[in-house]
This record gives structure tokens, sequence and C-alpha cells, in this order.
């Protein structure tokens, strides 16, 4: 499973990084999420979202194993063992791997807790299985 | 606190002294935050007979508790100030991302005040505040200013900027947001230009305290649920609030011609499906807002992009000056936004000098050689640049039409169509009783923002002149502004219909204060007599003549469209406004009693 | 195919909460609502096939009219 996104559905509203630091974090701050919503304004006057894939490109050079798969399948950052090396940083095809040490002493992702899809109200994002690319 | 940010910055301009201080609870306690904190600082800082544009006034900008929150429509900020367009109060209503901004800096409010010696920005990050030289942005349109600030800080930053409009004074100047969004009404932006602030940039990484946090979480994820399965969600997002052009079209509400009719022959070029479908681009809308209304729009006419134009925008400047090109709406609405004058205002002020131009009040020779006839495209295209440059006529126009009727005189008094001075928004009351008492009454001037009610006229008779009528706006008047109160949106209860008791878990759950709508309501009403005692304050003879309307709505029933023949006569507007005072507890005059305001609580207020 | 007209919230109360209701073709929506007790004025937006329309749209056979009340406004 993981998040999609449609970008041409969304608003700009941010609900959904609120909604993802109340839950990764305990606290009400959008800064502290896992999607990013870059606008393009005034040209083209559109927004375009990146939400993590769960391709777990993160995970395999994290070198102290902090990136670990819930029983879902889904990669989350375990807090206590990152050591803000960022090595994950780049790794993210998406750009949805975070490291902000003024904000916390540990990088973070999205772990698909799905609250974001609760308060998107254009439906702009969903979550369903891996789409496989077959040949 | 709970549910606050915890500050307040001041910024005394003249001296260039930034200070900060905690936000006080008994203030949050009482006035709770947004426009009534606004209404708190304007009545206790700013001096009686204080120069709108002078070092004595204030600009209070303010968010409130559900400001940058996971609640459906936690977007808005409020800007209050003593207003150069009516000499009275000013409150408008900003949306977009600033309000949530504010918060993640750590202000509740920001207070503005003196003037500056030379043009300056506001710069904030986190504790960081600092007044920077903003003499290369002066002179430059409000799009440009944002977009220099967003290459050179990032996305992250928030900006607010007036336009040329702002610093020429234009009364009805305003304050532009988010490439689109304005603190709009009663000339704030001329405020911001008196001081030479010529923008303010913020940015903030605090997270907010909550009383109870999995309660707070919970009551959000119902608020938004309310709002996903709403009916009218989809049609409500697709079309924002041009869903009603038609309707008002039908109805009578459109305001036509310098508001000389409700209905416009041209009117269906201006619906909202016509709109989306040549022009809209991305539904764009405020932090937090599960229905987005903004309609972000590209004319490729005029190869310009505008978020809108939105209903009041279709009506004062398209139907209002018999426009009837969408596309010309969108581009007026642009330039309007890039020179930073209120579309509502200036729609109306135009429509005023279209009508002086037809009856030869107005010879070329007054209006700069333009053929100022409904219709004329170009000459609102002019005179908008001219309004925001106070050049030609413009400069007449941008004084507002209650002093630009005044100077001109010859009977243009009588279709100047305004109430204290505001110029008249987007709903033609000709025999709509409620509608015409909701401007009659509105504590900024003539907007509808406060109590919208033509669906009420439809639903119970609309030339029907009852207390129950009355009872209806003052009800609404006591409710939907504490969505400005609460820093947020009304739109989600106001057009998705979702039940408002669920604002009241999330409310306590961040505050940690229990308010019932019972209890907000009191509030609403303590705000509304606050803000009639600012205008008695103000104004030496304020009393029932500044709650007359037009006297185009009693004396003028339109020719055309769905109330030809329709109007309200006098007699009745005068008992509209008896009822209304009397159950408001005020006058024949129209000036809260002394028992009212000991009532309410105020007296300690109102010395 | 009979012709649907599907009231919003806020209209279902004028027609005695029916969420669903018949009505014949070849009327105008403007002619239905005035046979079912809504009063035209107070419908905002009259959408048939998810396409908006006019209420002197005229009904065709198994059309979904959905009819929208103006709440609150602006």
């Amino acid at each position: 499973m993981r998040l999609y996104v449609d970008s041409t559905k969304c608003s700009g509203c941010n609900a959904c990084r609120v909604a993802c630091s109340l839950n990764l974090f305990g606290e009400n701050n959008p800064k502290k999420s896992a999607l990013v919503i870059e606008p393009h304004f005034p040209e083209p006057g559109l927004y375009t979202v990146k939400v993590c894939t769960q391709c777990g490109d993160c995970a395999k050079v994290c070198p102290t194993e902090a990136i670990k798969q819930d029983e879902k399948g889904a990669y989350y950052v375990d807090f206590a063992e990152c050591n803000l090396c960022e090595a994950c940083v780049p790794e993210c095809p998406e750009g949805v791997m975070f490291v902000r040490a003024e904000l916390s002493n540990s990088a973070w992702k999205c772990n698909l807790c799905g609250d974001c899809v609760s308060v998107c109200g254009t439906s702009a994002l969903w979550i369903a299985e891996i789409e496989t690319l077959t040949a | 606190m709970n549910g606050y940010a915890g500050r307040i910055l001041r910024v005394n301009l003249t001296t260039a002294t930034i200070t900060k201080e905690p936000t006080p609870p008994d203030l949050a306690r009482d006035f709770i935050g947004g426009r009534g904190f606004g209404i708190y600082f304007l009545l206790k800082e700013v001096p009686k007979g204080a120069d709108p544009l002078g070092p004595e006034n204030k600009l209070i900008i303010s968010s409130g508790p559900i400001s940058g929150m996971m609640i459906p429509g936690g977007g808005k900020c409020d800007w209050t100030t003593k207003a150069p367009l009516t000499g009275g109060y000013a409150s408008a209503s900003m949306g977009g991302h600033f309000t949530a901004e504010m918060r993640y800096a750590g202000l509740d409010s920001i207070i503005l005040e003196g003037i500056s010696p030379k043009p300056v920005t506001l710069f904030i990050d986190n504790d960081r505040v600092e007044l920077r030289d903003a003499s290369d942005l002066w002179g430059k349109t409000t799009f440009v200013v944002e977009k220099q600030f967003k290459e050179k800080l990032g996305e992250e930053y928030q900006i607010a900027t007036i336009g040329p409009g702002g610093e020429n004074l234009v009364s009805y100047a305003c304050i532009n947001h988010d490439y689109g969004r304005q603190a709009g009404r009663g000339g704030v932006g001329a405020v911001m230009g008196s001081k030479k602030v010529k923008a303010i940039v913020i940015h903030g990484t605090k997270s907010i305290p909550v009383a109870d946090m999995e309660a707070y979480r919970k009551a959000g994820m119902a608020l938004f649920k309310a709002c996903k399965e709403a009916e009218g969600l989809k049609d409500w997002t697709r079309y924002g609030t041009t869903i009603v052009v038609s309707w008002c079209d039908e109805v009578g509400a459109l305001p036509t011609r310098n508001f000389s009719a409700g209905s416009f022959e041209g009117g269906k070029n201006l619906y909202g499906p016509v709109m989306r479908e040549k022009i809209v681009i991305t539904d764009k809308g405020c932090f937090g807002c599960p229905s987005p209304c903004g309609k972000y729009s590209r004319s490729k006419k005029y190869n310009s992009y505008v978020e809108g134009p939105e209903y009041e925008t279709i009506g004062l400047i398209g139907s209002n000056l018999g426009i009837d090109d969408i596309e010309a709406v969108a581009q007026a609405n642009r330039l309007c936004d890039d020179l930073g004058i209120d579309t509502i205002s200036a729609g109306n002020a135009i429509g005023w000098a279209m009508e002086c131009y037809q009856k030869g009040i107005f010879t070329k020779k007054d209006t700069d050689g333009l053929d100022l006839k409904f219709g004329n495209v170009e000459a609102t295209f002019a005179l908008i640049e001219k309004i925001a440059r106070r050049e030609g006529l413009g400069a007449l126009l941008s004084e507002g039409i209650k002093r630009a009727s005044q100077k001109v005189g010859k009977g243009s008094e009588k279709f100047a169509i305004h109430v204290k001075g505001m110029e008249q928004s987007g709903y033609a009351t000709h025999n709509a009783t409620a509608m015409l008492l909701a401007y009659m009454t509105c504590d900024v001037g003539a907007h509808h923002n406060r109590s919208w009610a033509i669906t009420y006229d439809l639903q119970v008779g609309r030339e029907l002149v009852v207390p129950e009528k009355v009872a209806r706006i003052i009800w609404l008047q006591n409710f939907r502004p504490m969505f400005d109160v609460l820093g947020g949106c009304r739109l989600q209860w106001v057009e998705l219909n979702i039940d408002r008791e669920l604002y009241v878990p999330a409310l306590e759950a961040i505050t940690g204060i229990h308010r019932s709508w019972q209890d907000l309501e009191k509030v609403g009403e303590r705000i509304w007599n606050l803000t009639r005692l600012f205008w008695l304050r103000e104004n030496e003879d304020f009393g029932r003549q500044w709650d007359m309307p037009s006297p185009r709505f009693y004396e003028e029933a339109p020719k055309t469209g769905a109330t030809k023949g329709q109007i309200t006569k006098i007699e009745d507007v005068n008992r509209l406004l008896d009822m209304y005072y009397e159950q408001r507890g005020w006058t024949s005059d129209g000036l809260p009693t002394t028992e009212t305001i000991e009532n309410l609580g105020l007296k300690a207020l109102t010395h | 195919m009979p012709a649907i007209l599907r009231p919003s919230g806020a209209l279902r109360d004028l027609v005695g909460g029916q969420t669903e209701i018949e009505v014949e073709s070849g009327q105008t929506v403007r002619a239905a609502l005035a046979v079912v007790g809504i009063k035209p004025e107070v419908v905002a937006l009259v959408v048939v096939n998810e396409e908006q329309r006019s209420k002197d749209y005229v009904i065709q056979d198994g059309d979904i009219i959905r009819v929208l009340a103006v709440i609150g406004g602006g």
C-alpha cells in the first residue's frame, strides 16, 4: 500500500500537512510534515504535491537501520535510531525525506497513517495498492 | 496559553521600535481573537478623532484560535483600523496562509503604530523581527513584490503587500496576499500605505499549544468528515461563489448598471459554468479549507492570470457596469489586484461615474476624454488605473462615492449607492427588506459579510417588514462574524451547511475553555455594540441617518428585470430601523442605551 | 425511464423529506419544481446528469436532476 496524489486536485490548503504533523510528532506544525506542496504561482497557477511512494530507497542507505517497515509494510523512521547523517535525503526520488535539525533531532518521513487522506477536501490524496509495472 | 501563539507584536514605525508582549489571558478569554482583539485595541489605543491616515491610527492584524489548525477554514486573519473610507470602524478579513504563518511565528496580533519616515518591509522570522528598507519596492505592483520575496526567501514565507493604490492612499486601497487574497474593504491598504509599510513578510516554525491534543484531533477530524460528506461540496468547489450568479440574476439581486436593476440581460455570459469553461485553471483555497472557493483563472484574451473573479467582482465590475464579458471582468480584477484596490468599491464607484456620464453630469471634459458609457470595457480598465494613481477623474473617485457625490452634487448623491460611506457590495436590494436592513446596519458600512439574508427574504416574503426578519438579521450579525473572531472562515457553515455544533468541542479542546454557541453569540453581541460605540465616538452626528440606505432603494423601482416595478417604501425602511433598534436595545436614534451597555458588561470599556 | 428529481438537504424539508421524486418529462425544471412544491426562487443550482442547467431546461426521460438550495450566500 502507498499514498497517491492527483496534484491537479490540490488547492494548496495544507490540511494534509497539519494532520501529518499531528500524527508524526503530536504537534500542530505543518513544517514537520512528510509531504510537500509546491505552489507554482502566478504562472502556470497550480500546485504539485510530492508524496512517499514507499520505494524503500531511503531504508537501503540508512547506516543505522533507523528506517524500518511496520506490520503493513510501510517504511517509517525510528526516531531513536536516527543520527541525522542525511544519507537518506538525496536518495528519495520524491524529495519527501526530511531532515531539519532545528525542528527535530531525527529525520522523518511518511508512515502511511492516512490522516492526510481524511482531511483532503478535494480527494486529491488516496491510499491504494502499489501498482507495479509489468513488462 | 493553550490555543494561542502567545505574543502581541508592536511595531512603532515612527521610532522604529519593536516590542513584544505576552497575549493577556483576560483578552483571550473575553475577546477570543481575530476581530475581537481588533475592536479591543482599536477602542483602547486609537484616540478619539485620530486621522485615519495619521500617526495616531493603528492597524491591528489578528489571527484566532483556529487559525493554522486542523480545523476547516482555519485560514483567516482580521485587519482592524479606523477606516479612511468612512471615518468609522474597518475590519477586513484576509484568507490565504498569512494567518497560519503568524501563529507559527508566535504571534496572535501585530499592531502597526505611528508612521515610518521611509518605506519599509516588516520582516518576521520566528523571534527575529526587523524593519527593512523598502524603497526599491515602493511603486511596484503586488504580484511583482510577492514574487520577488518568494523567489528570494522561499515558498514558506508568506507575504502581505500593498500596491500603488495603498501607497497613493486611495480610500479603498486593499492589502494583497497569496496572489489573489485581500484584506479588502474600508481602506486598510491606505492605512498601511500611510504608515509607509510596503509589505509584511512572515515565517515561523513553532507549534501551537493545545489543551487536549486527543480531543482536538478527534474534533478536527469530525469537522473535516462533515465537510467531505456535505451534499453541496462538489458543486461548491467547482464554482465557488460564482455558483450564485445565475440565481441572483434570476431573483433580481444582481446589481445592474449602478444598481438601477437586479437582473442583467447579458448576465448569462457571466454565470459560473461559463466562467469555469472559459478561464478557470485551479480550485485554489485558503489554509485548512476543504471547499476551496478560489477560482484561479487565465484569460486567453488578455493573457493574464487572476484568482477570480468571484461573485462580488462579477457583480460590481460585470453586471453593475453593463459588462457581459467574463474575460474582461477577469482582466479588470487582475488590474485591481496588481494595483491594490478593492474591486467592490472600485466597481461601484465606476458605476456611479457611468451614471453621471449617462445623465450628462459628467461630460468628456470631466472623464479625461473617456466615453464612460455602461459597457465600455476599455474605459473601465483606464479608470481603474486612474483611481489607483489618483489621476484625473480617478482622483475624485478614489475618495469614495460619498465624498465624490457630495463634491459633484447635481443630484448625484441620490444614486451614490453606499451606506455610511462604504460602497454597497454585490446584492441589489430592491424589495428585499431583510438584505436591505443587513446593508443598513452592517458594522463597517454596506457590506454583506455579516448577515447575508436574500434566501431568507425569498422564503419568507421579500416585501414583508416583520420582527422575525429583524431578529434573523440580528442573529446572523451576532453569529457569523464569530468566525472572524475565531480566525477562520464562515463559508464551511454557510455553504456546506455543516452542523455548527461540531466547532464547539474543537474550540474547547484547543483553548481549554468551553464555549457554547450561545456563549459565542454573546461575545458577538458585545463586539457588535463596541463597534457601534466606536462609530459614535468618532462621528459627532452619528445616529439613525447613518444607517439609511441609498434613496435608490426606496424611490426608484427598477424598470427591467425580476424586480421590475418593485420597491420598498420609505416608511418601511424606517419601520425596519425602529424594530432593529428596539430588538438591539438601542435608542430610537440607534445608539446603545446605558442599560444595554451595562447588561453586556461593557461599561469599563466605554468611558 | 422516468426522470428523477433529487432535492438537496435543505430543500427536502419542503417536500416532506423525500430524497427522490419522479417527475414528468417534457416540462421545464421550473414547472416540475412548482408541481412538487418547491419555489423555483429558492433553488440556486440545477444539475442535470451532472451538468449545470438553467431552470428552463426541458426534462427528458431518464434525466437525473439535482437541485441545490441557496443556503447562506456570501
